[in-house]
C-alpha cells in the first residue's frame, strides 16, 4: 500500500508545480492524488497540531491571521491559502507539503473547512482543535439553511477534538452542549450593542436545542449576543477569552481583549473583532503566549480587501464587500453608511448571484434591512444589475422615497450616471461576483 | 374597508424572505383601496382563530420548527379546514405545504401527522438539500411559476399534486408540485413567490376583491412583470 501513497504524493507534486506553472485551479492536483490513493488523508501523518476552521462568515480572514501569529511565533504552518476547502484543495495542500513518505512537513496543519465538507475530509483524520466562528443564513441556494448546517456539520465533530466555539452564536453555542472541555470566546456588552434585535427575521427568537422562546440582555448584532432559553436552561456560555472592549477614536482603532491585551485594527467592524478574537483564543489555545498572539495580531495587516476606495469622475467612494445570499452581511455594511454623517449616496449592485453557478433566487433580499437606511440622509439610492427590478420591488415596500432611488441594468450605465449627476460621497455594496464590474470602471485609492 | 390577513408562523416560518409575500400582498390590496390589517399567529399562541381571515398565508422553515407547527396548527384543524371549505384565500410556500397532506416521514423515520386535506405525502432525509430553480406548469389555467425549491423531503405519494415541473436546475427530484382547493393553494416555491409570479398575487387580490364585493381595479406592476419575464427567458435558456 505504501506505493499507493508514494506514487500519490508524487503525482500530487508534479501536478501542482504543473498547475502552477499554467497558472490553474488548486484542486486539480489532489483530484488526480485521490484517484491514485482514496484514503490518502488517513495515511498522511499529521504533526500533533492541527486546527480547522469553520463557519459561515469570515473563515479566510481568521485561518489568515491564526497562520500569521502562528509563523511569527517561529512553527511552520502549512494551510489552504488559496482557499480551496473541499477535499481535493485539502489533499492538494497536504500532499504538497509531505514528504515522499507521507509525513507532512509542518508544524502546524491550519486548514479553512468548508461547512459541506468537512464531514468528508474528517473521516480520514481528526484535527486537534476545531474553530466553529458563526451560523448564519447563508447561500442557502445551495446550505439549504443554518440549522441543516449545523447537522451536517455535527457529521464532522468527534470525541477527541477540541472544540473552539463562538459563545454568542446560539446555534454555535450549542455544538458545545454536554462537551467537556469546550473553549469559548465571546464579547462582552459593548457600546455599539442594542437592546432589540433590528433585523428583518431573529434565528435567535427561539432556543436551538428546545425551540422554546429566548431572551436576550443584549444584541452584538444580528442574533449574535447574550441570550437566554426561557425554558429548558440553555444559555450563553461563560468565556474562555473575550473582547472587552474597542475604542475609536483620531482615526485610530484597537480593540482590547481579556481586558489586558490591546490590539490595534484597522477598523473595529464588529465581525472583524470577531474573526481576531477567534484567531486569538485558537492561538492561544494552541499553545502561543496570549501577549505573543496579541502583538503578532496587532502586526497583522488585512488583506481581504472588504474595503477598496475609489474615484470615480469628481466622485469619492468606498466599495463595502457583502455576499450576495448573505443578509448578515449586507445588514452589517448597511450599518456602516447610516453610521456616516457625511452627505452619501449608495449604490447596490446585484448582477451575478454567484460566479459558480446561476440562479433566479433573489429572496435573500428580503431578509436584508434596507428599511434601515431609511434613518439615514442620502442623496440617491441606485439599484444596479440584472436583478434590478427585484431590488426595486424590495426598495418600494422598504418605503423608501421612490424620487431617491434610480435604477440601471448595467453596472456601466450607473456609474455613467453617477459621475454625471452625484456630488455626494459614494459606498457601493456588492459582492465578490460583481465587484469587478465597478472596480474596473473606477479608479482605485489608498485606503484613507 | 379592512382585509385581514392571518400571517401564520411569522417568526417561526421565517427562513427564506419568505415576509416578501405578505408585503407584496399588503400594498398590492392598499391599492386597491382597502385598509390592512396584518394579524400575528405563533408557535406560543394558544389560540389561531380564522374567523375573520381575508387571506391566510405560511412560509418554509427549518424543518424541525415545521414539524412543531404541523402539531400546533392541527389543533385549529377543524376551523382551518371549514375556512377552506367556505372559499378563504390561502398561500402556502416552500415547506409549510407539505402539512396540507397526509403527513411528512422525517429524516428520523418518524412520521409526523399533516392536516390531511390532500392525500400526498412527503418523506425527508437530511445528507442534502434539494435545490434548483423551477418552473411549474399549472395544467389547470395554463400560467406557468418561476422561482425556487429549497427542501429537505420529496413527495412519496403524489394524490392531489397539479403542477407539473417542465424545468429543473439543479437537484430538484419534484415532477409534480403544488395543490389547490377553493382558493387554497400551496406550492414548494420560497421567498417572494409573489413578486416573480405577478399572475399569482394578482389572482390573489383578485379573489379577495371578489368575495369584498369591490370591483377589482388593474394596476401595474412593471417591475414585477420583468423580473418574471426575465427570469423565465433564464431559466428556459438555462441548461438543466
Amino acid at each position: 500500500m505504501k506505493i499507493r501513497v508514494f506514487t500519490a504524493i508524487l503525482v500530487c507534486k508534479i501536478v501542482r508545480r504543473l498547475a502552477k506553472l499554467f497558472g490553474r485551479g488548486s484542486s486539480l492536483p489532489g483530484k488526480y492524488a485521490l484517484k491514485i490513493c482514496p484514503d490518502i488523508l488517513s495515511k498522511l501523518e499529521l504533526p500533533e497540531l492541527s486546527i480547522a476552521v469553520t463557519g459561515s462568515n469570515g473563515k479566510t480572514s481568521t485561518v489568515e491571521m491564526i497562520a500569521h501569529v502562528l509563523k511569527s511565533n517561529g512553527l511552520k504552518v502549512a494551510y489552504n491559502k488559496e482557499g480551496s476547502n473541499q477535499i481535493e484543495g485539502v489533499v492538494t495542500f497536504l500532499a504538497g507539503d509531505s514528504t515522499m513518505s507521507g509525513r507532512v512537513k509542518s508544524d502546524v496543519v491550519l486548514l479553512e473547512a468548508d461547512e459541506r465538507y468537512s464531514r468528508y475530509i474528517f473521516k480520514y483524520f481528526h484535527p486537534k482543535y476545531f474553530v466553529i466562528n458563526n451560523l448564519y443564513r447563508d447561500q442557502m441556494t445551495r446550505n439549504g439553511h443554518p440549522e441543516f448546517i449545523k447537522s451536517i456539520i455535527s457529521q464532522a465533530v468527534y470525541d477527541d477534538m477540541t472544540l473552539i466555539l463562538n459563545a454568542d452564536d446560539p446555534l454555535v453555542s450549542s455544538f458545545g452542549k454536554d462537551r467537556e472541555g469546550t473553549i469559548y470566546f465571546g464579547a462582552d456588552k459593548l457600546p455599539t450593542d442594542k437592546p432589540v434585535n433590528e433585523g428583518i427575521y431573529d434565528d435567535g427568537k427561539y432556543c436551538p436545542v428546545c425551540k422554546k422562546p429566548m431572551v436576550y440582555e443584549y444584541y452584538h448584532y444580528n442574533h449574535i449576543g447574550k441570550f437566554r432559553c426561557t425554558s429548558c436552561g440553555f444559555a450563553r456560555h461563560d468565556t474562555d477569552h473575550t473582547l472587552t472592549s474597542t475604542k475609536e477614536e483620531g482615526g485610530k482603532a484597537s480593540i482590547t481583549i481579556d481586558g489586558k491585551y490591546e490590539i490595534p485594527v484597522f477598523f473595529t467592524g464588529i465581525y472583524h473583532c470577531y474573526n481576531i478574537l477567534a484567531a486569538f483564543t485558537a492561538a492561544v489555545t494552541a499553545g502561543i503566549a496570549p501577549e505573543k498572539a496579541a502583538e503578532s495580531l496587532g502586526g497583522y495587516i488585512l488583506r481581504s480587501g472588504r474595503i477598496s476606495d475609489f474615484t470615480l469622475g469628481k466622485l469619492d467612494g468606498r466599495l463595502l464587500l457583502s455576499k450576495h445570499e448573505n443578509s448578515v452581511s449586507y445588514d452589517r455594511s448597511i450599518d456602516v453608511v447610516v453610521s456616516d454623517n457625511r452627505r452619501k449616496s449608495v449604490m447596490f449592485i446585484v448582477d451575478a448571484i454567484s460566479r459558480k453557478y446561476y440562479t433566479s433566487d433573489s429572496s435573500w433580499l428580503w431578509d436584508i434591512n434596507f428599511e434601515k437606511l431609511k434613518q439615514t440622509n442620502i442623496d440617491k439610492i441606485i439599484l444596479a444589475g440584472q436583478y434590478c427590478d427585484d431590488l426595486a420591488v424590495r426598495f418600494e415596500l422598504a418605503g423608501i422615497d421612490e424620487d431617491k432611488t434610480e435604477m440601471f441594468e448595467f453596472v456601466n450605465d450607473a456609474a455613467d450616471y453617477c459621475s454625471h449627476n452625484l456630488d455626494s460621497f459614494l459606498y457601493v455594496i456588492t459582492c465578490f461576483s460583481d465587484k469587478e464590474k465597478i472596480l474596473s470602471i473606477v479608479t482605485r485609492r489608498e485606503l484613507a | 374597508m379592512t382585509v385581514n390577513i392571518l400571517y401564520l408562523y411569522p417568526d417561526f416560518m421565517s427562513l427564506y424572505g419568505d415576509n416578501g409575500n405578505v408585503r407584496i400582498l399588503e400594498r398590492r390590496l392598499k391599492d386597491q383601496g382597502f385598509d390592512v390589517k396584518i394579524d400575528k399567529a405563533t408557535i406560543t399562541d394558544e389560540k389561531i382563530s380564522f374567523e375573520d381571515a381575508d387571506l391566510v398565508y405560511m412560509g418554509s422553515g427549518f424543518e424541525s420548527n415545521r414539524n412543531l407547527a404541523a402539531e400546533h396548527l392541527a389543533k385549529f384543524k377543524a376551523e382551518l379546514v371549514k375556512a377552506v371549505e367556505d372559499g378563504v384565500p390561502m398561500l402556502f410556500t416552500g415547506n409549510s405545504y407539505d402539512i396540507l397532506g397526509k403527513g411528512i416521514t422525517a429524516a428520523d423515520g418518524s412520521f409526523v401527522e399533516g392536516l390531511g386535506i390532500f392525500g400526498f405525502t412527503f418523506k425527508e432525509q437530511l445528507e442534502k438539500r434539494y435545490t434548483g430553480d423551477v418552473i411549474l406548469k399549472d395544467n389547470a389555467t395554463g400560467h406557468r411559476y418561476v422561482g425556487f425549491v429549497n427542501r429537505a423531503g420529496v413527495p412519496d405519494a403524489t394524490d392531489g399534486l397539479e403542477f407539473e415541473a417542465i424545468k429543473v436546475i439543479g437537484n430538484v427530484p419534484l415532477k409534480k408540485d403544488g395543490v389547490r382547493k377553493n382558493n387554497l393553494l400551496g406550492i414548494s416555491l420560497i421567498g417572494p413567490v409573489l413578486l416573480k409570479n405577478p399572475r399569482l398575487a394578482e389572482s390573489f387580490v383578485k379573489i379577495i376583491c371578489e368575495r369584498k364585493g369591490v370591483e377589482f381595479k388593474e394596476t401595474d406592476y412593471p417591475h414585477s412583470i420583468k423580473s418574471h419575464a426575465k427570469t423565465r427567458k433564464a431559466l428556459l435558456e438555462a441548461d438543466n
